[in-house]
């Protein structure tokens, strides 16, 4: 054990003073936190932004979109009425925008008291894009209650909204799990693989070789090493996540067992790239290649369901998924079948890569 | 005293090629004994073999008694390397570096201990300065300070004064006579024949895998090289004609004219003849035979750097 934690001092050392390691480790997951949390932060349940051209400008106008407002759903803001609306929009590539007529609140006293048709409202946009399905909604909702309240009706059916997970789950909560997934696969497998091939460059593992450090020792003080650093790494990012986006993730002893787990997995991964590379060229073009792919269909920033199926199928022949799936298990969802059926995954295919690259790596020459 | 490496009959191929070809040697306790031979001589691999680090085609090697293809588990601690291409971990310090090395020979070590060790190589100014910022003499006397950290009783020490000036070479010389003092035997792998005549016991040149001479230094010399070279200094091409127009066999060496004499009847004679001679000289004296003599003998060329000349 002496041995073990000489090893896990000396490389952890290293590893801090190399900067990169530490840039990876800590400046890079709360980058992309960052980075993808201020553009997609306003997506999930937030609202919609809704420009709006009210050529009326009267009480009932005022009343219509004043109800469109205490919907949440939409956020409405003004276009200047002296404009022409279709040449708004392309001008500032909108993806929807809403047209009061002018004359509305008198055609709608009109429809009312002498029962004439319908008052419209114009909705510009891209039918194909979500945007415009949840602003139709919205204000098909909106026009209903109206129409309801100005008749003396009410309404008898109504729609109650029942968050699914997290209470307040968005996409940064989703998101942040993903990027711990991707960071513990990152710093392991990348770093590692790099390692072993500088070790094995620059003669390090047979210099090892001549000291009473057995080459198991050498492994399992990697695993602890990346165990420790990763663990910090989790509680910064959802530090970060919390302070700049108020993210609701619980970090339970489940999300520290998915990090040892992972751990396990990508070291053991990283040492079992490195048997078959000589030189650090080598070891990035490798470790890209494997990791790459890996990091974009394993669902570390999009939903898995939002990929083709042949994409879908290709991931869950991937470790990273199962990292990243039971993050999500354990941090947002609280579903611990789940959970513990991707730790599972994650464990085994660790401990069969661990003894493959046990077997495969020697420190001693021909 | 009892062998403390005994090979017999050591073999280690490459395809065709025959690295180590039949070695049998025995290295006594307390001696310090230098493996000598150019670049690819076989040393490196014979040495390797002694150390556990590369497996044997044939014979038998025993470190300590224990056969070294069996495994190294059991005498491991006993035994301290500093490789020929040993290369130190760049963002660790002098002193971190020693006190790693030293847990992973099971030792305690405080940094009063570690500044002690670093002083024995005369590093200790540069114990908290990264490896990366070391020079390549700093760095091979690092490697030299972590092969004693076990305190060993056997070390390999290869090419241990490659890259080192004059003076830090002298320093550990000083620091192998020092070992050997303290009863610790030192076999060394070197191609400066000055450093392996002035440390050693014992001597073993090695050509293309073979032991092509092996033996005390002075008997090595006495056997393959036991000529006094009389030099007649600066006497140039003008001097040489004159010599050898007196039937006298002479060399032009750099400037030098050189008559070799097998015996003091032989060397009387020639002096005789020379003492006749109308020459300009800047000096004039006597040189022993040495051992870069031996080896010219044995091997056929000279030796520079580890690459045989000529």
């Amino acid at each position: 054990m002496n041995r073990i934690l000489a090893d896990v001092v000396a490389f952890g050392k290293q590893y801090i003073r190399s900067k990169v390691g530490a840039f990876f480790t800590f400046v890079f997951p709360i980058l992309l936190i960052l980075l993808f949390g201020s553009i997609f932060g306003q997506t999930g349940s937030s609202s919609v932004p809704l420009p709006v051209q009210d050529l009326d400008n009267t009480a009932m106008s005022e009343r219509f979109l004043s109800a469109l407002n205490n919907t949440t759903f939409v956020t409405i803001s003004m276009i200047p009425s002296t404009v022409d609306i279709a040449e708004h929009i392309g001008a500032n590539s909108l993806a929807v925008a809403l047209l009061i007529p002018s004359g509305f609140e008198r055609d709608v006293i009109d429809a009312l008291t002498t029962g004439s048709s319908a008052v419209n409202v114009t909705l510009y946009g891209d039918s194909s894009r979500s945007t415009f399905g949840v602003v139709v909604g919205v204000l098909q909702a909106v026009s209903d209650q109206m129409s309801f309240a100005l008749a003396g009706a009410r309404p008898v059916v109504g729609i109650e909204i029942a968050p699914v997970g997290s209470p307040a789950f968005r996409y940064i909560d989703y998101f942040l799990p993903g990027i711990v997934g991707m960071t513990v696969m990152i710093n392991a497998m990348f770093w590692m693989t790099a390692t072993c091939a500088e070790y094995r460059s620059r003669r390090y593992f047979k210099l090892l070789a001549t000291t009473t450090l057995r080459k198991s020792e050498w492994l399992t003080s990697k695993i602890l090493w990346f165990t420790l650093i990763l663990t910090a790494s989790l509680f910064v990012s959802v530090a970060v996540g919390i302070a700049a986006f108020n993210v609701q993730l619980r970090i339970d002893v489940l999300a520290l067992a998915f990090i040892l787990a992972g751990t396990f997995l990508f070291t053991s991964l990283g040492m079992l790239l490195g048997t078959f590379v000589k030189d650090a060229e080598a070891a990035s073009a490798l470790a890209n290649a494997v990791g790459f792919p890996m990091m974009f269909i394993s669902g570390s920033f999009f939903p898995l369901e939002s990929m083709p199926a042949f994409l879908q199928t290709a991931a869950r022949a991937l470790p990273l998924t199962y990292l990243n799936n039971g993050l999500r298990d354990a941090m947002v969802f609280g579903n611990l079948d789940s959970a513990l059926t991707n730790l599972a995954v994650v464990a085994v295919a660790g401990a069969v890569v661990f003894a493959i690259a046990s077997r495969a790596m020697s420190w001693k020459g021909r | 005293m009892s062998a403390v490496i005994e090979t017999k009959d050591l073999r280690k191929t490459y395809g065709d090629l025959n690295a180590v070809d039949g070695l049998s040697l025995d290295i006594r306790e307390g001696s310090i004994f230098s493996l000598l031979g150019p670049n690819g001589a076989g040393k490196t691999t014979t040495v390797e073999i002694l150390e556990g680090l590369r497996t044997p085609t044939g014979g038998t090697a025993h470190v300590f008694g224990t056969d070294v293809s069996a495994g190294y588990s059991g005498i491991r601690e006993r035994v301290g390397i500093l490789p020929q291409d040993f290369e130190p971990f760049d963002r660790l310090t002098s002193m971190e570096a020693v006190t790693y090395w030293a847990r992973l020979f099971r030792k305690g070590m405080t940094r009063a201990d570690g500044k002690r060790l670093l002083e024995t190589v005369n590093l200790t100014s540069r114990a908290d300065v990264q490896a990366i910022h070391l020079s390549g003499g700093e760095k091979r006397k690092l490697g030299f300070a972590m092969s004693l950290v076990g305190e060993p009783e056997l070390l390999f020490l290869d090419e241990p004064t490659t890259g080192l000036d004059p003076k830090a070479r002298r320093d550990l010389w000083a620091v192998i006579q020092g070992l050997r003092k303290e009863g610790r035997t030192v076999f060394l792998t070197t191609h400066y024949l000055d450093e392996a005549e002035r440390l050693s016991d014992d001597v073993g040149i090695m050509h293309k895998g073979k032991l092509a001479a092996r033996g005390d230094p002075g008997d090595i010399v006495m056997r393959h090289a036991s000529r006094t070279t009389i030099v007649l200094g600066g006497a140039g091409e003008a001097g040489l004609r004159e010599v050898t127009r007196r039937g006298i066999a002479a060399n032009l060496e750099d400037g030098d004219v050189t008559v070799h004499v097998s015996d003091p009847a032989e060397m009387k004679q020639v002096l005789a003849k020379l003492a006749s001679l109308d020459i300009s000289l800047k000096d004039m004296y006597t040189r022993r035979g040495s051992l870069e003599d031996a080896f010219l003998a044995l091997v056929g060329a000279r030796m520079e750097e580890g690459v045989l000349q000529g």
